[in-house]
């Protein structure tokens, strides 16, 4: 791994768990790809070749300019271009809070994919509880914007997102739950701040 | 759009409507100024060929309307721009260019700019545009 790797996987620790699930040579639909910086990661490290989806101009460019496969689109229109089961996986990483229309881009990208890896901050972290219980909206890493400038519109707790997984049919086939880039085993909900979900259509 | 609101209904140096045929308001006089440059650039002719081979414009058609099929053997590289206000050549016709080249498994880069200059668009100095297609051409090894 080069230093460049090393300094991506810190800031977004969610990668390294996604590049441990996409199994080599994997088709990967990444949604909300940024930069493209994951799709990079995943085709160095796993030679799974993709697609990514951004809606900012700026972002598109460094696509681009990071010879990353990238189609501008917004994904509250849906994944009309995309047919059924076309990618192996559909990643949504740290994008999930920003989508309105969270339950059909949810259903879109269980039809697009064999299997959905979803990460977003978690709102249950004791560290949220207390500023909210303090009376102010949390501030944090994973949530770095003061609450009149968010993009973040459907902030949730993992027990959220998984009455939400049970809601839509979807099956949970594996949790990873971080703090500061560390596995979280003990009472999750209040004290990992990053989730990662491989999920799959029931 | 962006003519209609650079001109509105601003009269060309008089005070009330003459309701004549001649160019009364300041768009009439700006349309024809630019008709008779293009008719300056361009041979009435080829225009009249060039407009015909756009209509003509259907990759799919040789085969029986897939584009996928069309679009099969082709083994480049492909790199997609539309303009939201384009409606000569839509965005939703470049997104079946997409489809088919995802379909068909094709290293691609789709980008759509929201920018206001319609089917010129291309031709204006659209910083984002311009940015996207050196970033690509950037990459093409020399």
């Amino acid at each position: 791994m080069n230093a460049n790797d090393q300094a991506l996987l810190a800031a977004r620790p969610d990668f390294a768990a996604i590049a441990r699930w996409v199994s080599p040579g994997a088709r990967v639909l990444d949604l909300g790809c940024g930069d493209g910086a994951l799709l990079r990661y995943l085709w160095e490290a796993r030679q799974a070749p993709g697609y990514g989806v951004e809606i900012d101009d700026a972002e598109v460019v460094a696509c681009v300019r990071n010879d990353v496969n990238v189609l501008q689109m917004n994904l509250e229109d849906g994944l009309s271009v995309f047919r059924d089961g076309s990618f192996d996986y559909v990643l949504l990483s740290e994008t999930l809070q920003t989508i309105h229309g969270t339950e059909q881009l949810m259903r879109e990208m269980l039809r697009v994919g064999r299997e959905v890896i979803v990460s977003f901050p978690n709102f249950g972290h004791w560290q949220a509880r207390l500023q909210l219980l303090l009376g102010r909206m949390p501030v944090s890493e994973e949530l770095p914007y003061a609450w009149y400038e968010t993009p973040n519109v459907h902030l949730c707790t993992l027990t959220d997102f998984e009455d939400f997984c049970r809601r839509l049919g979807t099956r949970i086939e594996e949790r990873l739950v971080l703090h500061a880039g560390q596995a979280v085993s003990l009472l999750p909900n209040l004290f990992g701040s990053l989730a990662v979900y491989r999920c799959t259509r029931a | 759009m962006r003519r209609a609101k650079r001109f509105g209904r601003l009269l060309r140096g008089r005070a009330g409507y003459g309701f004549s045929f001649e160019a009364e308001f300041e768009i009439e006089s700006y349309l024809r100024y630019q008709a008779e440059k293009f008719a300056k650039y361009f041979d009435a002719n080829t225009y009249l060929l060039i407009t015909r081979a756009l209509d003509y414009f259907d990759p799919a058609r040789p085969y029986g309307g897939d584009l996928v099929r069309a679009l099969a053997p082709a083994q480049a590289r492909f790199f997609l721009a539309s303009f939201t206000t384009d409606w000569r050549f839509a965005p939703a016709r470049s997104r079946e260019i997409v489809r088919a080249l995802l379909d068909n498994r094709r290293i691609l880069s789709y980008v759509e700019l929201d920018a206001p200059g319609g089917h010129d668009a291309f031709l204006m100095d659209d910083p984002r545009y311009h940015g996207a297609l050196r970033a690509y051409f950037d990459n093409i090894e020399r």
